[in-house]
């Protein structure tokens, strides 16, 4: 039986300033006018109300933007492989984000596993928090079916209006739960709301991108020649905002430095973007995405296309970020249309016979 | 920030040492290293190894030796920038590090009981190297065997020794051209397509394995297709730019695969489909 | 190990990105026990002989200038061009906006006929240059950087990536969402985005990336209302010594 706490509103202060004291707490916090960012806390005042997805999503803590691999020490021929970690409470997760996070745990703990990220992520607790209605214009969770809450957090909130009711997913969650004594177990009423909740939420989070979450497969499974990546690639400026602030990109590059006695040094790696001019190109100087319109088919590829194989999901969340963040204003909402007006859904893929 | 060091990490790098260093042509240096951790590296011919360089970084290089020959490896690397140009100043007696074998290999069991025709453009050799001597080690295994092997000038020609000892095998039917001749070369002229349609082959028992600079792939793959090699038995080795080798970094993916893990060897027939591949 | 001689030469600048050499820290301990400073006016008066790295710092606007630089130059066994005065030409470079006999005389009036000038370059436009610290002023860490290179003599790359990745990594709220206009999407990054990261815009001190998307950027300056030209003087402010290369 699902296990679920009642948090009246005014000990939800209580409970974030109980947990501060307890843990470093990171959260959304407001930056500059429209835009938020996770960042530490020390009291329940600093978290931001209503926010949409903040510039970076949480994968900085799951998958720093840069991280040590090695520690070497040339004279002494030694060489470490370090990581490190941090006991970290993460508020105020929404259900796109879970899923970033979720696709993420996928890749790195592929053969061969990748240690670092495995071992930190397990010292992460994640407290969820649930959207009624879209952010804003550029979210497509409902169509990426992200919208309702599928695991991925050790609590998770939802806002009932004058309570949080509080749903526990692990040990970790109930063991904070009891850490701080404001919670009161939820009773028959609660669900009912909660259900009832829900259901309005489905209706609000219909899409009108006129696909479904298993037809967005079928339109991109042969998209490659499509003309709206030439649109795209005339229109990108390769800043990279778009795969820095998703929640699924992990590319990186490793570097190596040396530090000032020219004996020791360590090897890091930093997110790397493959929209950058560099991303594909040998020591030779051939580069295989040398084309804008290229790499941008390559991104849209590998959330709507390549993974499917592999993870058997989508790495697209439809938190809307690389739209919000693009300068050229490409839009993912306006490429999926561009994709489905080029490749059309046919009478097969769009399963009428 | 609490540290951890980690025993079991990917990127962990495993001592060796070059126990032999020699510059082949200006560009190109071979080493024959061994490792300290173990008596083999245990690879499959036409897999890689990362080479670290603590302080410069790592370079994805092709293993140039069969599994046959046991207790060392050979590779030869080109420098071409930063981490290989630190290679080349490998001598014998130092020591280098290693990561790897990775990557999926030459699928020496499937070519077993087969034709082979090899396909072999300027730094091609190498990766295809590892092969080659596989199969002239386990000679009695294979059918019918072909090298074809291209160059710019007779003076690039890569281990000229043992070229010679191909030429004058029985066993094995060797060609070779030039894209530019001097005064004492006595072969072929033209480009490495200009071979194929001479050769004499069996196309259903006969296996292309293809390793080349990146323009060469179509040129050559159009000539075996007119010799009637069906696709699935055109194999060929891709070259990317890789960081990890595990898989994660992106840099080396080819649509849904990732060179590193599900190449750098593959059958045309995975790949044609894909845009972005050749 | 025999310290390396180093010498720090001035041009036509500020001599700003030599002080950011006290900005270093602890590290310029680490670095004073592998060099020997043989030349650096800003903080020494000795002057040394030999040198086996010359770090230039400012532009080219003299035929004294073309024939210094060519003396050093032939001396040194390694040249780094440091700061933008030396990688692009810096703000001296909006001299070549003007008639070089106007220039002159506005500056030295009714003695400008005791003075020549030449039209503003960058080092690497009178000779070659091995590695590149870009930068008004220098980025601090980027030049230890390229110094542990120049030293170990190691190739350093100029990231070929706009200001924009390294201003996203840092969380920064965009200026275009501020409603105010910045150099970041076309200038090469390196420095951490320094700048935005303390409110500032990136005024385009290190020079434009390789490739940028031209067509791409007049779009969104469309879409933001802002004229081409205004940005162009805008780039140009720091980056004029090159604009052939450039626009």
């Amino acid at each position: 039986m699902d296990k679920y706490y009642r948090l009246n509103k005014p000990e939800c202060r209580e409970f974030i300033a109980g947990l501060a004291s307890k843990y470093k707490v990171v959260a959304p916090v407001k930056k500059g006018e429209k835009n938020y960012v996770f960042s530490e806390i020390s009291s329940p005042d600093e978290i931001a109300s209503g926010y949409i997805p903040t510039i970076i999503p949480p994968k900085k803590y799951f998958f720093p933007k840069r991280e040590t691999l090695i520690e070497y020490d040339i004279r002494a021929q030694r060489q470490k492989a370090v990581m490190e970690y941090e006991k970290l409470i993460i508020f105020g997760v929404r259900t796109c984000d879970l899923a970033g996070i979720q696709c993420l745990n996928m890749v790195f703990s592929e053969r061969p596993r990748d240690v670092n990220y495995l071992i930190r992520k397990n010292k992460l607790i994640i407290i969820g928090m649930e959207c009624w209605d879209y952010c804003d214009e550029h979210a497509i969770c409902g169509l990426m079916d992200n919208h309702q809450p599928k695991g991925g957090y050790d609590l998770f909130f939802s806002d009932m209006g004058d309570f949080h009711l509080i749903h526990v997913n692990t040990l970790v969650g109930e063991e904070i739960i009891n850490s701080v004594g404001v919670f009161s177990p939820a009773d028959e009423k609660d669900l009912e709301k909660l259900e009832k909740f829900r259901e309005r939420k489905r209706k609000a989070f219909k899409t009108s991108m006129g696909v479904s979450h298993q037809q967005l497969k079928d339109i991109f499974a042969d998209a490659e020649d499509a003309k709206v990546w030439e649109d795209l690639g005339e229109r990108c400026l390769s800043c990279g905002n778009c795969t820095t602030v998703c929640p699924t990109c992990y590319c990186f590059d490793v570097i190596d430095e040396i530090n000032l006695d020219f004996k020791t040094g360590e090897r890091f790696r930093i997110w790397d973007s493959c929209q950058n001019e560099d991303f594909a190109k040998v020591a030779g100087g051939e580069s295989f995405r040398e084309e804008r319109k290229g790499r941008q088919m390559h991104r849209y590829m590998r959330k709507f296309k390549y993974p499917l194989k592999k993870y058997s999901r989508y790495f697209c969340t439809g938190c809307g970020r690389c739209s919000r963040a693009c300068m050229a204003d490409i839009r993912i909402k306006e490429t999926i249309q561009e994709v489905i007006k080029e490749k059309g859904l046919s009478n097969e893929k769009a399963g009428i016979s | 920030m609490k540290r951890l060091e980690l025993v079991d990490s990917p990127y962990l790098v495993r001592e060796a040492k070059v126990c032999e260093a020699r510059q082949m042509t200006k560009s190109e240096r071979y080493l024959k290293i061994v490792l300290k951790d173990a008596h083999d590296l245990d690879h499959e011919p036409g897999q890689f190894v990362m080479v670290s360089i603590a302080g410069v970084g790592e370079a994805p290089i092709s293993i140039c030796s069969s599994p046959t020959k046991e207790g060392y490896f050979e590779l030869v690397v080109r420098n071409v920038g930063k981490v290989t140009s630190a290679i080349h100043k490998l001598e014998a007696g130092d020591t280098v590090g290693i990561r790897g074998p990775f990557g999926r290999g030459f699928p020496v069991r499937i070519l077993e009981g087969n034709d082979l025709l090899f396909v072999a453009g300027g730094l091609g050799i190498v990766p295809l190297r590892s092969l080659v001597d596989f199969v002239i080690d386990n000679r009695r295994d294979f059918g019918r065997v072909n090298i074809l092997l291209g160059c710019r000038t007779p003076q690039d020609i890569l281990f000229r020794d043992e070229v010679a000892l191909w030429e004058r095998r029985i066993d094995v039917n060797f060609s070779c051209t030039v894209d530019r001749a001097d005064p004492e070369w006595k072969g072929h002229v033209g480009v490495i397509t200009s071979l194929i349609p001479g050769v004499d082959l069996d196309p259903d028992r006969t296996f292309a394995v293809v390793v080349g600079p990146p323009i060469m792939y179509k040129f050559v793959i159009k000539e075996l297709l007119k010799k009637g090699i069906p696709e699935k038995q055109i194999i060929v080795s891709l070259e990317r730019h890789m960081k990890c080798g595990v898989g994660k970094c992106g840099h080396c993916q080819i649509a849904d695969y990732y060179c590193c893990q599900d190449g750098p060897v593959f059958s045309y027939d995975e790949i044609k489909e894909n845009i972005e591949a050749l | 190990m025999k310290k390396v001689k180093v010498a720090f030469f001035d041009f036509s600048c500020c001599e700003g990105c030599q002080l950011q050499v006290a900005n270093i820290g602890d590290l310029l301990l680490d670095i004073l026990e592998k060099i020997e400073l043989v030349e650096f006016r800003e903080v020494m008066s000795e002057r040394g002989g030999d040198y086996d790295v010359a770090v230039v710092e400012g532009s080219i606007t003299t035929e004294h200038d073309v024939k210094r630089i060519k003396g050093i130059r032939e001396k040194a066994k390694v040249l780094i061009a440091y700061g933008s005065c030396a990688c692009t030409g810096g703000v001296n470079g909006m001299k070549n906006n003007f008639d070089l006999e106007d220039v002159k005389k506005y500056v030295y009036r009714d003695k400008s006929d005791w003075f020549n000038t030449v039209p503003t370059m960058a080092v690497d436009q009178v000779v070659k240059v091995d590695y590149y610290v870009n930068g008004c002023p220098v980025y601090p860490p980027e030049f230890v950087r390229v110094l542990k290179c120049a030293l170990r003599g190691m190739p350093y790359k100029v990231p070929d990536y706009a200001v924009c990745v390294e201003c996203k990594f840092n969380e920064n709220e965009c200026m275009y969402d501020k409603g105010v206009t910045c150099l970041g999407p076309i200038t090469r990054a390196g420095c951490n985005s320094w700048c935005t990261n303390n409110g500032n815009i990136c005024y385009g001190c290190r020079g434009m990336v390789s490739n940028p998307n031209k067509n791409g950027q007049k779009e969104v300056l469309k879409k933001y209302n802002i004229p081409l030209d205004w940005i162009v003087n805008k780039f140009n402010m720091y980056n004029k010594a090159k604009e052939s290369q450039q626009v």
